[in-house]
């Protein structure tokens, strides 16, 4: 069947779902597809932190107590305490200007959790991407691994790589947004231009992207020893350098 | 305000040459590329805006109707992408991508002037060289590309391509 694509405005980006097979009807994946899309304003407006009143900001705002929110808001600050102790602390959600503030991986679990909706719908093939934050289920139509483009960080005319991904894979760097990035441990020198991690989960994979973009080198080996996960990283001078595990595709793809 | 649009214009026509260009062999050499101050080759004045996105819609220049045969072109919507708002034309000779181009640019400020011009060529090379390249997706910049694909997606649909 072709390929389903649905793009919803959400989280300041556009989200796209693309969905490759399924065995549900039209009506029940548009349904799947609406529940997925619910899913992820949600996050947004619990999470978000440009919104004054969702329950993100008046936690950081100190007029709502952890205990008083949504179930959700405890899960995924454990998320990030779980994933800043994995990075080493290069990712901390805790240290950032403005109370904790748990953007670096919460965009990956929102993503992963709307995945999750079709997949649970009988969705059998899909991919949602986020602002470069992809997570996947199933085979892709050519079968075998996902194909990602990993953007070249300058070459307006090329791809850096193009990655062979099994689940996740999430994409940090300074060309994304300007200087969004906070370095939490003060590293001297200009942060890399493009950090990608892969993994088995979305959530993880984003928050240790956050963590290369701000560590560099650094923290590749922090990434290469965590189970499933791996890291390809290009430097301010345009070095490139990856952990053993990343997958490198010829762009061409398979004949 | 005009003279953003012809700039535009300018930096993806010099991109002509590049189209040919092949992603191939695995990976683009990152160590010979250029430093970021030798992109891009066009440079709006700080602040510009531009072009509203005239929209006459769908134009079939040929074979309007039935199988996908002739060459055809569309408008895609014009989306935000957080610092400003884009648009995509795209032209198909039977189910064959042929050309895109952006038509439709404004940003709300000069840093995001600058993305928009580094990602923007960028994408329109890669949905020319997606049907050789063969990816499923792109890791990477935010906003502008998504918008990008975006309005790509509408133009497609209006073309009846999926």
């Amino acid at each position: 069947m072709a390929a389903t694509v649905h793009t919803v405005e959400v989280m300041g980006t556009v989200v796209s779902f693309h969905v490759h097979a399924s065995a549900l009807t039209e009506s029940d994946l548009a349904a799947a597809l609406a529940e997925a899309t619910a899913s992820l304003r949600h996050d947004d407006a619990t999470f978000s932190t440009w919104k004054p009143e969702s329950p993100m900001s008046r936690l950081r705002r100190g007029e709502l107590r952890l205990e008083d929110a949504p179930a959700e808001v405890a899960e995924v600050l454990d998320l990030c305490v779980a994933a800043g102790t994995l990075s080493q602390g290069w990712f901390d959600a805790y240290a950032m200007p403005g109370g904790v503030d748990p953007t670096g991986l919460v965009k990956g679990w929102s993503l992963e959790r709307a995945l999750a909706v079709l997949v649970n719908a009988g969705v059998s093939s899909a991919m949602v991407n986020g602002g470069g934050d992809i997570a996947c289920h199933g085979e892709p139509p050519q079968g075998g691994p996902w194909r990602v483009g990993i953007r070249h960080p300058w070459r307006a005319d090329a791809l850096a790589a193009v990655l062979e991904v099994e689940r996740a894979v999430a994409t940090s760097g300074e060309y994304e947004r300007g200087r969004h990035l906070f370095d939490p441990i003060g590293r001297p020198g200009p942060p890399p231009a493009s950090a990608t991690v892969t993994g088995p989960s979305l959530t993880l994979a984003d928050a240790l992207a956050t963590a290369v973009a701000v560590g560099g080198d650094a923290v590749l080996d922090i990434v290469a020893s965590i189970d499933g996960y791996d890291a390809y990283l290009i430097g301010a001078d345009g070095s490139e350098s990856a952990t053993s595990g990343i997958r490198f595709s010829d762009a061409n793809g398979p004949a | 305000m005009k003279r953003a649009a012809i700039t535009i214009v300018a930096a993806v026509g010099g991109l002509a040459g590049v189209l040919g260009f092949n992603v191939g062999g695995s990976r683009a050499p990152l160590l010979h590329s250029a430093a970021p101050a030798s992109n891009p080759p066009a440079t709006p004045p700080p602040g510009s805006t531009s072009t509203p996105a005239s929209n006459p819609g769908t134009t079939p220049a040929s074979g309007s109707g039935s199988p996908p045969t002739g060459v055809r072109s569309a408008l895609g919507n014009t989306y935000q992408y957080g610092y400003g708002k884009l648009a995509v034309r795209v032209t198909l000779n039977g189910s064959t991508i042929t050309h895109v181009a952006t038509v439709g640019l404004q940003t709300a400020e000069s840093y995001s002037q600058q993305i928009a011009q580094q990602v923007i060529p960028l994408l329109r090379h890669e949905v020319l060289s997606a049907q050789s390249a063969r990816v499923n997706g792109f890791s990477g910049a935010t906003y502008t590309s998504e918008a990008y694909i975006y309005s790509l997606q509408s133009a497609l649909d209006k073309l009846h391509k999926k």
